[in-house]
């Protein structure tokens, strides 16, 4: 045990569609040239916690390890007519909606099991939501140190600032994790607040 | 076109446990009420909150909209404690199943809340 370097467990959280998938893809190939799992404009694509273990990061010369956990989206419903008009037939509407809700209770169950969360949220889209600040309110009960993506950042709409004044205890990072813009502050955040 | 709201005082829900509270709320969420409730929940109620209701949709129960307006609190070591452990800090918790209310829209010391019935 003594003199192994402490593995990381990062949780990343957020609204279905905001960007987790994407951003924990784009980590991953970065440092390992591999992919964690894939992106869909349907939401709920994710609906079991991805695990990406000893992802090896460096940043200002420090490196860390850590384990990425890409957390299903976390909702407060599950509508299956959603899924219709995505365009999935009845029966994978209703799957996917099965599955869903079992993706939601698994990341609640692990938000014990992270050591730093990244919170997602889509730039483009309001902040101020209660699933946003069920997520954060929850994290901070614990104690788990939390760093606020603001991901979308490429819109054309995007406003991050909205991110900064909804959330003004936390780190926010301004990114685009499609584009791969500002990683480079996000990793920087994530070595500053992971303890 | 009707659509029930119970106020609900903090002594109804102080002495009840943590899963009685929940199934307490979500027994009402599923017979089609709005909910306020004086004193709010606390983020890990809600967190339980939304991992029952999960557990409970099926094609007529698609979950709930929810949003809490907590009472600014110091970050003092006791009002952490009561935080973690589900207590109250003060505030009020807006509930209803998500196929009444179409939307909540949360400002920092107001509540929005759009329903309709169809």
């Amino acid at each position: 045990m003594f003199g192994r370097r402490k593995i990381i467990r990062l949780g990343l959280y957020g609204p279905p569609n905001a960007g987790k998938t994407t951003l924990a893809n784009k980590i991953s190939m970065d440092w390992t040239g591999e992919p964690v799992g894939s992106v869909s404009e349907i939401p709920h694509e994710t609906r079991e916690v991805q695990k990406k273990e000893r992802v090896v990061i460096q940043t200002r010369g420090k490196k860390l390890v850590m384990n990425l956990l890409d957390m299903p989206g976390i909702a407060t419903k599950i509508d299956f007519e959603e899924f219709l008009a995505h365009g999935l037939s009845v029966d994978d509407a209703q799957q996917r909606a099965k599955e869903a809700t079992k993706g939601v209770i698994e990341a609640i169950k692990w938000l014990e099991n992270v050591d730093t969360a990244l919170v997602i949220m889509d730039s483009a889209k309001d902040p101020y939501t209660q699933v946003n600040i069920t997520i954060i309110g929850n994290l901070e009960a614990r104690g788990i140190p939390v760093v606020i993506v603001a991901n979308k950042i490429d819109l054309d709409d995007a406003k991050p600032e909205l991110i900064q004044e909804a959330f003004p205890q936390h780190p926010v990072v301004k990114i685009s994790g499609l584009r791969g813009q500002h990683l480079e502050e996000l990793y920087n955040a994530i070595a500053k607040y992971s303890v | 076109m009707k659509i029930q709201m119970e106020f609900i005082s903090s002594d109804v829900l102080k002495d009840m446990l943590g899963g009685d509270k929940i199934e307490f709320i979500l027994k009402k969420i599923k017979g089609n009420k709005i909910l306020v409730l004086d004193g709010g929940l606390s983020p890990l109620e809600e967190t339980r909150l939304i991992e029952e209701t999960m557990s409970k949709i099926n094609k007529s129960f698609r979950g709930i909209e929810i949003s809490t307006l907590r009472d600014k609190v110091d970050g003092g070591i006791k009002n952490k404690l009561i935080k973690f452990l589900g207590g109250q800090t003060g505030g009020l918790t807006v509930i209803g199943p998500s196929k009444l209310v179409k939307k909540i829209k949360k400002e920092p010391q107001k509540i929005l809340l759009f329903a309709e019935k169809r």
